[in-house]
């Protein structure tokens, strides 16, 4: 009995005073994904990743819009989006005061705008991918004028660069058309 | 015709509606009047047990969720709170609605968990509803896979007025001269690249990214002391073995590009 008694008093009182004090969790724990849209572009490579589809991509092709979303929900918090994401646009963070009152607070949108094919002027691509990709071949050294070239062959859909090329090969250039000799 | 047509889920809506008061008034009276500890009663519909063992450990002297009076209770007959773990299978879903009915009114309900909220990684499963609030009203989501004590905590704090709710449903739309900065520009692409996939192979994506992003900014900075001498200073302030081991491979790296140019 004494010894019961010495060591509850050794230990004191070990409960946490959590909702009336707040709890840090540690730097490396998995909480709320969190997510910068402004340094996103749209790449959707977290939305493929994902393995509960918390994350997801929709095309809007009549508004030339591609909207991301996630539901914190459904989300399993395995980190996968941080892992693949590369802009580190979106990363786990140690934030997990999460429970809400109403499903659709669990929800958080960004809208992107898509750049039209130079051909057939159909929304394809997120137009700040695009701009990133041109970014980053300037900064891989290409000179200014063969990046502005290059992103005329940028803003052409895969299905008319698909129709150029068989065009190209059967004698005339189809890259004529948007002013670019490859 | 057209009239009825057109009226007719008008009412059902008001109805709905002054429903949904009628339940918000009595939930409010429940938090009210109740004048001892609120009793929960867990139903498992289908989940991997992570959930209920961190409900368990929300009953622990560390987290003791008991000091604020929540017990819980092995009938639904005695319940106040129903917290629902589990992606809502077709097995559990009318066992899950007997409890339900069997608890006396007013009840809160909680979705507890990513399953209970949305179906979580079960979600799109033959046999899975999807989520707690396909098959009942649902008062508090509580997300997490599984959901920590204090989350756990967090969430009760929410269903009884306790704390307010932080999280807040958000849209962005893009701004029109938006544009991404590419992070270290002054280091070679395809140094850069290799620096990072060499930290991410030795540490890990998480601290693979943070080792490489500072070595990166280390060695890019606007600095008088050479570059070695910033990186010893900065090993010798980290003091971590494992740290030096990488960086070390890093700057390896880094002279074998300068030697291959």
């Amino acid at each position: 009995m004494y010894k019961l008694l010495k060591e509850v008093f050794r230990t004191g009182n070990v409960t946490v005073r959590y909702p009336f004090a707040p709890l840090p969790a540690s730097p490396n724990f998995r909480g709320k994904p969190h997510y910068e849209p402004e340094r996103c572009i749209a790449c959707a490579a977290c939305t493929i990743a994902c393995p509960s589809n918390a994350l997801s991509m929709t095309t809007d092709v009549a508004a030339g819009t591609r909207t991301w979303e996630i539901c914190f929900g459904r989300c399993v918090f395995c980190g996968r989006c941080e892992e693949v994401c590369p802009t580190q646009a979106i990363a786990l963070s140690p934030e997990y005061e999460m429970a809400v009152l109403d499903r659709a607070d669990l929800y958080q949108t960004a809208e992107f705008s898509l750049a039209s094919c130079r051909l057939c002027d159909t929304p394809f691509a997120p137009r700040k991918e695009i701009d990133y990709v041109v970014a980053l071949l300037v900064n891989a050294g290409l000179p200014e004028a063969d990046a502005e070239r290059r992103r005329a062959m940028l803003e052409v859909c895969p299905a008319c660069k698909r129709q150029s090329e068989v065009v190209r090969e059967a004698g005339s250039s189809g890259w004529h058309q948007i002013g670019v000799t490859p | 015709m057209s009239m009825q047509t057109v009226a007719a889920p008008i009412t059902a809506a008001a109805s709905a509606q002054s429903e949904r008061e009628q339940t918000a008034r009595l939930k409010k009276t429940l938090l009210n009047d109740i004048r001892r500890s609120i009793y929960v009663f867990r139903i498992d519909a289908g989940g991997c047990n992570a959930c209920d063992i961190e409900i368990f450990a929300a009953l622990t002297p560390v987290f003791d969720v008991e000091r604020f009076g929540i017990k819980v209770v092995p009938s639904p007959r005695h319940a106040d709170v129903i917290l629902c773990t589990g992606a809502m299978t077709r097995a559990m879903r009318m066992p899950a609605l007997r409890a339900y009915d069997a608890a006396p009114d007013p009840k809160i309900v909680i979705a507890y968990g990513a399953c209970g909220c949305t179906g979580g990684i079960f979600h799109d499963l033959y046999c899975v509803w999807g989520g707690v609030d396909k098959i009942m009203p649902v008062d508090v989501y509580i997300p997490g896979c599984p959901p920590t004590p204090p989350a756990t905590i967090y969430g009760f704090a929410l269903a009884l007025g306790m704390l307010d709710q932080k999280l807040k449903a958000s849209q962005h739309v893009e701004a029109p001269d938006e544009q991404v900065a590419i992070s270290h520009p002054r280091i070679p692409y395809n140094l850069r690249i290799a620096l990072e996939r060499e930290a991410r192979r030795m540490a890990g994506y998480r601290q693979g990214r943070e080792i490489a992003d500072n070595f990166m900014t280390l060695i890019a900075q606007d600095d008088a002391r050479p570059v070695a001498q910033r990186v010893a200073d900065f090993l010798a302030r980290e003091n971590d073995p494992r740290l030096t081991e990488i960086v070390r491979s890093l700057e390896a790296i880094c002279s074998g590009a300068e030697t291959d140019r």
